[in-house]
């Protein structure tokens, strides 16, 4: 394997000396493009109190396309499909290099705080979340307790 | 040959591959009395000579782009190259003309060797010798990942299509122009290094060399590519929006996202201005857009940077040789000195007042900048070179100076027109595909309607059905033909080549 780019290692680094409140992401030790995520559940949404598990790629052409992101963490959220793949404009066509690991996981935080049933990835939670937001709520609450509490870890 | 049953031409038709093409299109003609079959042989002849010609343009733009990228000692301007250091893959696909004539016109920063880490607290003799270890160019990075097997899809088939050959070769060809390109950055590299070392001996030694007073003036206040975090000096490209810089390797590497069908939010007023006139928004093919490259940092459609040549140095290509760059002793001094300060206090006045040596007719009358005051107001641009006519206001993207990813990439409209033509051809396909199954969709119908009652309708289409099935193995048939045609001729070529060369 080619050596890494500066770029990752020095994001890497500042990842460790600066760390983001709320999301830690290490490298794997076998593949430094590889890392194990975890978000913490933004206070007022129904996911307070979960911690999220995710796992994140830098492919070959980072930072010129967008890290690979996806849940491992089972979660109720119509963004969010039941494979964990996530629904996120800037995971997609508005990656911009100047984007980083941690703005990348800053976003997905804020997307766990902001869901959009408009733009639906999971169809089935999307139209629950339509229908009745506060059962919806409730569900994703539930969700969070049984797969992404802390305890249960 | 003559008249051959169908029947058996078809079921015989791999065994006939050693006779020549015309003959069956012959049969073809004679018995079905379509004059296109025929033609489309001839025009296949014409068609491969202009082909054939067009792959060897092709073939030499594609020699030229890649020597393009070649970093040479002797192409240096400003201390930086011509060429790029080589941080991302050797996928660059920006026009390389285009762009070696921007940075010898210094609209563009040229391309630094970037440092992998710098420090500022670092003395200027240990900045010196981790710059006397650089290289022109990192070969095993940029090309690293080229000679990787891409998975053909004809591969794993039985009949390899013309077209499957015709990418082998392409593949092939490419591989030993890399192998070439990569061959001649090694001397280049091992030119340099020899030359390096009869400097540190004391021996005469290219001009071209970078003297000890300008890799510090270059790299003394480096600062980072918010991008690659490479460090580079401090005269970086500024994103023409919001001010931000961008080394040009960074800035080459940025592009349009490939045509894609639009979005159905506001992306779709845009793909409607860049689309080219005449096409049919009404048809699926028409309507797929190329949007301009964003601003990295601020996301602003239509991305483009300016550059402030630093008005003190002067060298390489239209300046004096990179080895007669001198600072004045007492400039020189305060450089030596790295001040503590905030960065940019320190990057401000490091970079003003410097001189090259005289002896370069060429020069520019240096101004010497009282920059003591301007250091505040100027903070917020903490990478631009200093200078008095410093913008400090967003241009447009067509304004005199921005260089656009589309003026270094002139080509996406070509890319976006054959991406239509691309989609255009399958959709045409799948409603052919579509239609005969209509066809026999209603007859199968009518089949069982009528039974007998419309005998002659039916057999009207059944002959029909007959006759499109007849149609379209025929026609498999003739496109195999010319295949293996084409291949023969171009073995026979080979052959007939290989003995002259």
């Amino acid at each position: 394997m080619a050596a890494l780019p500066k770029r990752i290692i020095k994001e890497t680094e500042r990842l460790v000396s600066d760390p983001v409140p709320g999301i830690t992401a290490t490298p794997s030790e076998d593949n430094l493009r590889y890392f194990h995520v975890t978000i913490e559940g933004p206070s007022a949404s129904p996911y307070a109190g979960g911690l999220f598990k995710l796992e994140l790629y830098l492919p070959d052409d980072y930072p010129m396309c967008a890290p690979k992101v996806r849940f491992l963490t089972k979660i109720y959220h119509p963004n969010i499909d039941k494979l964990g793949r996530i629904c996120l404009d800037v995971l997609k066509d508005n990656w911009s290099p100047a984007l980083q690991i941690r703005t990348i996981l800053l976003s997905i935080q804020a997307l766990l705080a902001a869901p959009n049933p408009d733009d639906p990835l999971a169809n089935d939670v999307a139209e629950d979340w339509k229908k009745d937001e506060q059962a919806a709520i409730k569900m994703a609450q539930e969700w969070t307790a049984k797969y992404a509490s802390t305890s249960s870890q | 040959m003559g008249n051959i049953p169908a029947k058996e031409t078809r079921s015989r038709g791999a065994s006939y591959s050693s006779g020549s093409s015309t003959s069956y299109s012959d049969t073809f003609g004679s018995r079905s009395g379509r004059r296109n079959t025929t033609s489309g042989v001839f025009s296949g002849h014409f068609i491969e000579s202009k082909r054939s010609r067009r792959q060897e343009e092709k073939d030499k733009q594609r020699e030229r782009h890649y020597n393009n990228l070649i970093v040479r000692l002797e192409e240096s301007i400003d201390g930086g190259f011509l060429a790029p250091y080589g941080t991302y893959k050797s996928n660059l696909d920006y026009d390389t003309d285009i762009v070696r004539r921007l940075i010898i016109q210094r609209k563009l920063a040229p391309f630094f060797t970037p440092l992998q880490d710098f420090n500022e607290s670092w003395s200027d003799e240990e900045l010196l010798i981790i710059l006397s270890q650089s290289t022109l160019h990192t070969i095993e990075t940029a090309y690293s990942e080229a000679e990787e097997e891409e998975d053909d899809i004809d591969n794993h088939k039985i009949h390899k299509s013309q077209s499957y050959f015709r990418r082998q070769e392409q593949k092939a060809k490419l591989k030993s122009l890399i192998t070439r390109v990569k061959e001649k950055q090694k001397e280049e590299e091992n030119r340099f290094l020899e030359e390096k070392v009869k400097a540190k001996e004391g021996q005469p030694c290219s001009p071209y060399l970078f003297s000890k007073d300008l890799f510090l003036k270059l790299y003394r206040n480096a600062s980072e590519c918010p991008i690659c975090f490479l460090s580079y000096p401090p005269y970086l490209n500024v994103s023409r929006c919001c001010l931000q810089p961008i080394c040009t390797e960074c800035f080459v590497q940025i592009k349009r996202l490939d045509p894609h069908p639009p979005h159905d939010d506001t992306s779709q007023q845009e793909g409607n201005s860049s689309s080219t006139p005449g096409s049919n928004a009404n048809s699926l093919p028409h309507t797929l857009i190329s949007e301009p490259a964003h601003c990295p940092y601020c996301a602003m459609p239509d991305f483009g940077v300016t550059y402030d040549p630093p008005s003190d140095i002067r060298v390489g290509i239209e300046g004096i040789k990179p080895s007669e760059y001198h600072l004045s002793h007492k400039k020189r001094q305060s450089i030596d000195k790295p001040q503590i300060k905030s960065s940019h206090s320190s990057s401000n006045s490091h970079l003003t007042g410097l001189h090259a040596n005289s002896e370069s007719g060429s020069e520019e009358a240096l101004q010497e900048h009282d920059t003591g005051k301007g250091t505040e107001a100027v903070s917020k641009d903490l990478y631009q070179p200093v200078k008095q006519s410093k913008r400090r206001s967003s241009l447009a993207s067509d304004a005199v100076g921005v260089i656009t990813i589309d003026m270094i990439r002139p080509d996406w409209e070509q890319k976006l027109i054959s991406a239509r033509n691309k989609l255009a051809r399958k959709a045409a396909t799948a409603s052919a595909i579509h239609a005969s199954n209509l066809i026999i969709d209603q007859n199968s119908t009518l089949d069982a309607r009528a039974n007998n009652a419309r005998s002659s309708v039916q057999n009207s289409y059944n002959t029909n059905l007959h006759s499109i099935e007849e149609r379209m193995i025929e026609e498999a048939l003739r496109l195999s033909l010319l295949d293996e045609e084409e291949r023969k001729k171009k073995a026979e070529q080979e052959k007939n080549k290989s003995p002259s060369s």
